[in-house]
């Protein structure tokens, strides 16, 4: 018998493997297996016996999207900044997506970041993936030396003691309130698609810190982000991070201070989230690469239910909709405004 | 954080006006002899749909106590459009400082218009009680720290 | 023919002059302007505020008189006089004599020494008296030219040679020259432009009010100067008699005007309504302690301007009292207060006392402009103003002479600026081979290069008189500025934009080796391009520049507050000095200029316009939404002064499409536009482009029609119930059902002046009062009874309103609490008022009745506006750039406006304001470029990532994606500036010229310091 990630994993290789060896793709993005337990890392297969290295697994937190244009661009002949592109179609890449990553991919496009027409997306609806910490924490964080994956268990195992974990209690805040688990671009599916989910309480978790008065709530911020050692693993995971100089590292002008001074560090995080308004997806693959464990996903995502709220925008569901900071409707909300200087508004 | 706070403690409020209309409502009420709290320091920008959020932290990072913004009407926009745009950066912005705890009243918008020197006048009185009430701003003041920590 | 001569006369250097000489000087024209005194501005200069906006009359009046003694086309003639004139169109040849001033102008540096010395002290004439200066005087503070000229009638050296000459002795510079003679010289000009303006009138006659006797009566133009900060009290308005501040002000309404009894002048004066609400407003502001009792005595109340009616309800809200009745005796009182004897419309004599009477005086035409029109051969009419036909509004009865401002009739500051315009216009008609042929070409310095330089700042803190200064402490905030970084200078100037100021900013940038400068005054909004161009002429680009608004949103604000208003002036000093230190030198940008107009709109704004422009040689495309030219005339009978619009109006449109330079598209509208000033492509409904550099918006208006709520009045219920225009149609068609009536009533105000339209439709008493004589001609023995809430027949118009009431129409007045009732049975009307003066209900049966509605804006108003970006007034009318000193401008560049979407008006002056808009849009079009903007977005490639948000949130469509680089490029010609891309973008890879968020936050940041 084969797990369903199994059956995954034998489907990705072979479609890999055709796609490579029929020259459709000069590179197929997937994962392949880390050197410990519960690591996977994004891997670019080139050749076609490299497809035998890709694997599928409910560790593969790492956003896809976010090395996409990096892989892209490594096929691409190497150019002066002025000089036209070359003529004739470029390299294309295969690429893994679930519901998250082809929504950043959407994104993407709409952005220029990455063209259509050079990626094959294989489609592939999430199950959820596992949170590495939530597994360790059940264990004391004693050292795990081997996780045996189940359709919906995970069997750990350490030094002097064997678990077994009902998946679904390990998976990840992001994954279990997500509503869109199955890709919403693609050339190709693996598996079968889920057809959306339902989810009660989908921003309970936002809803419980807008809740809080006031200074609860900046209690809250400050100590969420008071072990932040500014590693910026969270910016570097983000397929929506990609300027060529970060408002962190840029000195012309200096919006942020470059010290683990509180200020400095609140303005970082407020300013990453609102860089990423009206785009993230919640992947979640900042919150999965924090090494201190931040869940800096609840400011992203509170700009996520306030899209839906005042413009009933969800990010890179559809390819052809504007992103809502680069449109605007004559009646959006505005009872923020404050009412003195109002005139004539029918509201 | 009840304390005692100066009766005549004057707010320092950072105002971001655009040209056009706001900052021409402000001068109306100079001609018009409309007298307010001296508490609000004008930036001139072109146009609402040029102050961005970074500038707003930046403010309140060097010390603001409040923050105003303040643009043409939904429709006046002398660029057409960049109100609008604005309109809907911060109303997101606003939402998400409020969000990580800051008071609501630090961070104000509004229209103005050019013939509007009265209502200038009175958004600055008002937004200056509203910062009062508040007293002195700390959340995302930085502070000037030793070199040691 | 040889070619006209391309210069042009303009006699007269008040706002209207100043307004033709500068429109004529800026289109392609040398102009020559004449003044008889030894500055321009005239009677607007001796102004404290204007209404309805309340500006400072000389803080809007200063940059357009600097710039037009600065203009290089401009030759200002002060203490000068028109001799004579000869030759025909084309060719005047015209002399001058220029009287001598006494003192170098070259050398005078209007240091004011030779004021203080001088022994001779003589009442004031800019204070009416109220005040004294010296045998040698400036004519006020912020005078241009700001040089000292010696009155030689004062002057002790002068009358008796050899004697005094103190200021010989002590002028630093030598300027004083007592040989000075007069000079007569002879112009060769093609046109005249005659800007005569008028005088208050003198009260000294009227016995009744006391001027002249009794100390505290004064006119309203000496108020004025008791208002103003630079008058002789310095505005803290002080009575005559006892230098206290008065409590009780009364205004007397029509002193030398609608009065032909007494001072024989039976017209309306057109302006005392509203300057009289205006100076009530602005007393009590002015007030120490707030408690000052205003009340106004008048007859009608005429506040028939944009803007008016709201400023009328304004000052009845704060408490402003309005009597209606006419002020028989004014008496010495106690104290030398004053006792005034009236009568209301009850009949009972009243009487109240007054600390202060101000006699609203009316304007009349000034003996030297009347002598000077008979040298001319100018025809003037029986009230001494120059004679006009309506159609020719500014047109004077000798070719190639026209007229402008108060010279023709009694007018405000908009209606003497659009005419000014209009002369001009009508001026460049004629002149315009010859374009561009006696201009000289303004050149400025190379420009320094200061990139390598590191900031050597000046900083210019102005007083503004005591507008500043009398709160803010200017020397302290000068001592501060030295002392911030980069600053090398700092200086304290009682008026910074005075024209010698300017001079000397202008050297010490030079001799200080300065490269930034920082002026501490009023708003940049008015002065920043007085100021910029002042850097250019010392050799630095204008952008090194920044202004701190200590006055409008400092001084002005925090009256009661000057160590704060002091601080808060410190703090924006150090913001603008912190601003200026990133500014670097940008290019001046031009735009090339598509020479075509587009007007939009056939009617007759739309076609004068167009006619204007064409005859001046530029092509012009003319839309009409209809099937036919004519507009809102087509169902006009006459003006008031009888002539036919209907004949008017068919010469009109035949020259309109039989003219090779313009094309008529009927049936068409517009869709959509796009670029800007210079460089517009319109779509037309038809599906075709145009591409032009100016258009003239002239769509017009509507009219109301009550069919139905409380204005009904039966209207199209009863065949005989009729709007104005309505009535205009059956006068055209002759309709003989009209003969044999025996009682007709007009209804004024229907829809106008009412919560829901609460602005006055200007046209509608004087279209009444002309339509009742009309059917009187008809029908001698027609009853015609005329209900009206205030009679508004303003200027000449007031004529007919004498007539009507001569010939038996009568006037029963009627408000809001007590509307007229009509009703109907078995078709016979009824129509019921009450009389308020015999205090009975009056019932009519009229066979006609007429209801003057309102003049209402086109509901598609807004859509028009959105294409163009022009702003709307509350009411739905088009909002020019500025209502006193820009009435035919948008605040959109290269964007005009005329006729009724303006505002509603009569005739003559849609006419005239047509004119004007294309004396402004020939500005544009009479050069091959124009400037641009030049605070542009630009892109750092480096950071760009190519995401593109920055093309989507442009409103201009200026950046794009470059294909070969992915990267972000701006389009410099198409950007304004605004930028709506530096915000969106994450990447900070776009920013503004001199407005980047590094600029910003400097600013932000120098705020906050402590």
């Amino acid at each position: 018998m084969f797990t369903i990630n199994e059956k995954i994993t034998v489907e990705i290789r072979k479609v890999a493997r055709d796609l490579l060896k029929k020259g459709e793709v000069s590179a197929f993005l997937g994962y392949t297996k880390g050197t410990v337990p519960m690591v996977m890392k994004p891997f670019v297969a080139r050749r076609q016996e490299d497809a035998e290295r890709l694997s599928w697994n409910s560790f593969c937190v790492l956003n896809l999207a976010n090395y996409l244009p990096l892989v892209l661009k490594s096929l691409e002949p190497p150019r002066r900044p002025n000089e036209p592109p070359p003529e004739g179609p470029l390299p294309k890449v295969g690429v893994l997506v679930t519901g998250c990553w082809s929504r950043n991919m959407v994104v993407q496009i709409k952005e220029n970041q990455i063209e259509r027409e050079r990626v094959k997306i294989i489609g592939i609806s999430s199950r959820g993936m596992v949170d590495r910490k939530k597994v360790q924490a059940l264990v004391d964080n004693n050292e795990i030396t081997e996780v045996i994956e189940e359709d919906h268990k995970l069997i750990v195992k350490g030094h002097g003691f064997t678990r077994e974990i009902n998946r679904w209690d390990v998976v990840r805040d992001n994954c279990k309130s997500c509503v869109h688990p199955d890709p919403v671009i693609y050339d190709e599916v693996i598996g079968d698609l889920s057809g959306g989910r339902q989810v009660p309480k989908r921003f309970g978790d936002i809803q419980e810190i807008e809740d809080m008065d006031i200074e609860e709530r900046w209690q809250w911020f400050q100590e969420e982000i008071l072990s932040c050692i500014r590693c910026y693993a969270c910016r570097n995971a983000c397929p929506l991070c990609y300027c060529p100089t970060c408002f962190v590292d840029d000195s012309r002008p200096q919006w942020v201070g470059k010290s683990i001074d509180k200020t400095d560090t609140a303005l970082f995080h407020i300013l990453r989230a609102f860089h990423c308004a009206g785009r993230c997806t919640d992947c979640g693959a900042c919150e999965s690469a924090c090494p201190m464990g931040i869940r800096m996903r609840l400011f992203t995502k509170k700009l996520y239910k306030d899209c839906m709220e005042l413009y009933g925008f969800e990010p890179g569901l559809k390819i052809d909709e504007p992103l809502p900071l680069t449109t605007f409707k004559l009646e959006d909300p505005q009872d923020y405004i404050l009412q003195q200087g109002q005139k004539g508004e029918e509201k | 954080m009840e304390e005692k706070r100066e009766e005549n403690w004057q707010p320092k409020i950072v105002a971001f006006l655009c040209n056009w209309c706001s900052y021409a409502g402000a001068d109306l009420a100079g001609v018009s002899r409309y007298q307010y709290p001296p508490s609000i320091r004008i930036v001139r920008v072109p146009c609402s749909g040029r102050v961005s959020p970074n500038m707003i932290l930046d403010a309140l990072r060097s010390g603001a106590d409040g923050v105003l913004v303040s643009g043409c009407h939904p429709g006046d926009c002398h660029y057409i459009s960049g109100n609008f745009y604005a309109r809907r950066r911060f109303a997101l912005f606003k939402r998400f400082l409020e969000f990580i705890g800051i008071e609501p009243d630090r961070v104000n918008f509004t229209w103005i218009s050019a013939s509007e020197g009265e209502q200038f006048a009175q958004v600055a009185r008002e937004v200056t009680e509203r910062v009062k009430r508040l007293g002195p701003a700390r959340k995302l003041v930085k502070e000037i720290e030793p070199c040691s920590r | 023919m040889s070619n006209p001569k391309g210069s042009v006369l303009v006699v007269g250097g008040g706002i209207s002059g100043v307004q033709a000489a500068l429109d004529l000087a800026d289109s392609g024209f040398y102009v020559h302007l004449v003044e008889k005194s030894p500055a321009i501005g005239g009677a607007m200069s001796q102004l404290d505020k204007t209404f309805p906006t309340n500006d400072c009359s000389a803080c809007i009046l200063s940059p357009k008189l600097v710039e037009a003694g600065r203009h290089l086309n401009i030759n200002l003639l002060t203490l000068s006089e028109v001799l004579d004139l000869e030759g025909e169109p084309g060719a005047f040849k015209v002399r001058v004599r220029q009287n001598p001033r006494y003192v170098d102008t070259e050398k005078c540096i209007a240091c004011g020494t030779c004021a203080q010395k001088c022994p001779k002290k003589v009442p004031n004439e800019f204070d009416l008296g109220l005040g004294t200066r010296k045998a040698i005087y400036l004519r006020y503070p912020q005078a241009v030219p700001l040089k000292y000229s010696i009155d030689e009638k004062a002057c002790i050296y002068l009358k008796k040679t050899g004697r005094c000459g103190f200021c010989e002795k002590v002028c630093p510079t030598g300027a004083i020259n007592f040989d000075d003679k007069p000079k007569e010289f002879t112009l060769e000009v093609g046109s005249v432009i005659l800007a005569l303006g008028f005088r208050p009138f003198d009260p000294s006659s009227l016995e009744f009010t006391g001027y002249g006797r009794l100390k505290n009566v004064v006119t309203s133009m000496e108020f004025e100067r008791l208002l103003s900060p630079s008058g002789p009290c310095m505005g803290h308005m002080e009575r005559p008699s006892d230098k206290k501040e008065p409590k009780r002000i009364a205004w007397l309404q029509c002193v030398g005007s609608r009065d032909i009894n007494r001072s024989c002048h039976g017209y309306c004066s057109s302006v005392c309504c509203m300057y009289a609400i205006k100076q009530a407003v602005i007393a009590r502001e002015h007030s120490k302690s707030g408690d000052i009792e205003a009340s106004i005595f008048f007859m009608d109340m005429r506040t028939h301007g944009k803007g008016f009616e709201a400023y009328y309800n304004r000052a009845q809200k704060e408490g402003i009292k309005f009597h209606r009745a006419r002020v028989h005796t004014v008496l010495k009182g106690k104290d030398d207060n004053l006792i005034v004897r009236y009568v209301e419309d009850d009949g009972i004599p009243r009487e109240e006392e007054f600390d202060l009477v101000v006699l609203s005086v009316g304007l009349e035409t000034d003996p030297s402009a009347i002598s000077l029109s008979k040298r001319l051969g100018i025809e003037l009419d029986a009230d001494k103003f120059l004679k006009t036909s309506l159609f020719s509004p500014v047109s004077t009865n000798r070719d190639g002479i026209f007229v402008c401002g108060a010279f023709s009739e009694p007018k405000d500051i908009p209606q003497s600026v659009m005419e000014a315009s209009a002369a001009a216009s009508c001026a460049q008609e004629r002149l315009w081979p010859s374009r561009w042929t006696e201009t000289k070409k303004k050149s400025f310095p190379p420009e320094r290069n200061v990139y390598a330089e590191p900031p050597r700042i000046g900083v210019f803190v102005c007083s503004c008189g005591i507008n500043i200064a009398g709160v803010i402490d200017v020397k302290e905030v000068t001592e501060y500025a030295k002392t911030l970084p980069g600053v090398v200078f700092a200086q304290n100037n009682l008026f910074t934009c005075s024209q010698d100021t300017i001079n000397q900013m202008a050297q010490t940038i030079k001799e200080k080796g300065l490269n930034r400068v920082v002026v501490a005054s009023c708003t940049p909004r008015t002065h920043e391009p007085l100021f910029q161009e002042t850097l250019r002429e010392a050799g630095i680009n204008k952008f090194l520049f920044e202004m701190a608004n200590i006055r409008d949103q400092d001084s002005w604000v925090h009256q009661d507050d000057p160590e704060a208003a002091t601080q808060k002036a410190k703090d924006l000093v150090r913001m603008a000095v912190s601003k200026v230190r990133g500014d670097e030198p940008l290019p001046y940008n031009f735009v090339p200029v598509k020479k075509r107009a587009l007007v939009i709109g056939g009617g007759v704004a739309g076609m004068v316009a167009s006619l204007s422009l064409a005859d001046q040689g530029f092509p012009v495309t003319l839309i009409e939404r209809k099937d036919r030219l004519g507009g809102h005339g087509r169902k006009f009978y006459r003006t008031w002064q009888g002539n036919l619009m209907q004949d008017y109006l068919k010469g009109l449109i035949e020259t309109v499409m039989s003219h090779e330079n313009i094309d008529v598209r009927l049936n068409t509208t517009l869709k959509a536009v796009s670029g800007s000033v210079g460089q517009f492509r319109s779509e037309l409904s038809d599906g075709s482009m145009v591409e032009h550099g100016v258009a003239i918006v002239a769509i017009g208006a509507e009219s109301f029609k009550p069919r139905k709520g409380k204005w009904n009045y039966l209207y199209g219920k009863n065949p005989n119930v009729h709007t104005l225009l309505e009535l205009d149609q059956r006068f055209i068609k002759n309709d003989p059902g009209l003969l044999g009536m025996n009682q007709a009533v007009f209804i004024h105000c229907v829809g106008s002046r009412v919560p829901e339209r609460p602005y006055c439709s200007r046209v509608c008493c004087t279209h009444a009062i002309d339509q009742a004589l009309k059917l009187k001609d008809l029908n001698p023995d027609m009853d015609i009874f005329m209900l009206y809430r205030d009679i508004r027949t303003y200027g000449k118009r007031e004529h007919i309103y004498e007539e009507a009431r001569a010939k038996g129409i009568v006037f029963i007045r009627y408000d809001l609490d007590n509307l007229p009732k009509v009703s109907e049975k078995d078709e016979r009307m009824t129509v019921k008022v009450r009389d308020p003066i015999i205090d009975e209900e009056v019932v009519l049966h009229p066979d006609l009745l007429i209801l003057a509605s309102a003049v209402r804006p086109r509901d598609d108003v807004g859509e028009l506006s959105k294409l163009f970006k022009c702003a709307m007034t509350e009411e739905g009318f088009l909002l020019e750039a500025h209502m006193k000193l820009r009435p035919v401008d948008f605040a959109t560049d290269g964007v005009f406006l005329a006729g009724l979407c303006h505002y509603p008006k009569p005739v003559e002056e849609t006419i005239a304001q047509a004119k004007a808009a294309a004396s402004r849009a020939a500005i544009v079009l009479s050069r091959e470029k124009v400037p641009a903007e030049s605070i542009t977005a630009i892109v750092n490639p480096m950071k760009c990532t190519g995401c593109a948000l920055c093309t989507l949130v442009c409103p201009y469509h200026a950046v794009g994606i470059d294909e070969n680089t992915g990267k972000a490029v701006v389009d410099t010609a198409l950007c304004k500036g605004c930028g709506a891309c530096v915000a969106g973008c994450r990447s900070d890879a776009i920013t503004l010229k001199n407005l980047g968020n590094e600029q910003i936050m400097a600013a932000v940041e120098a705020a906050l310091e402590e």
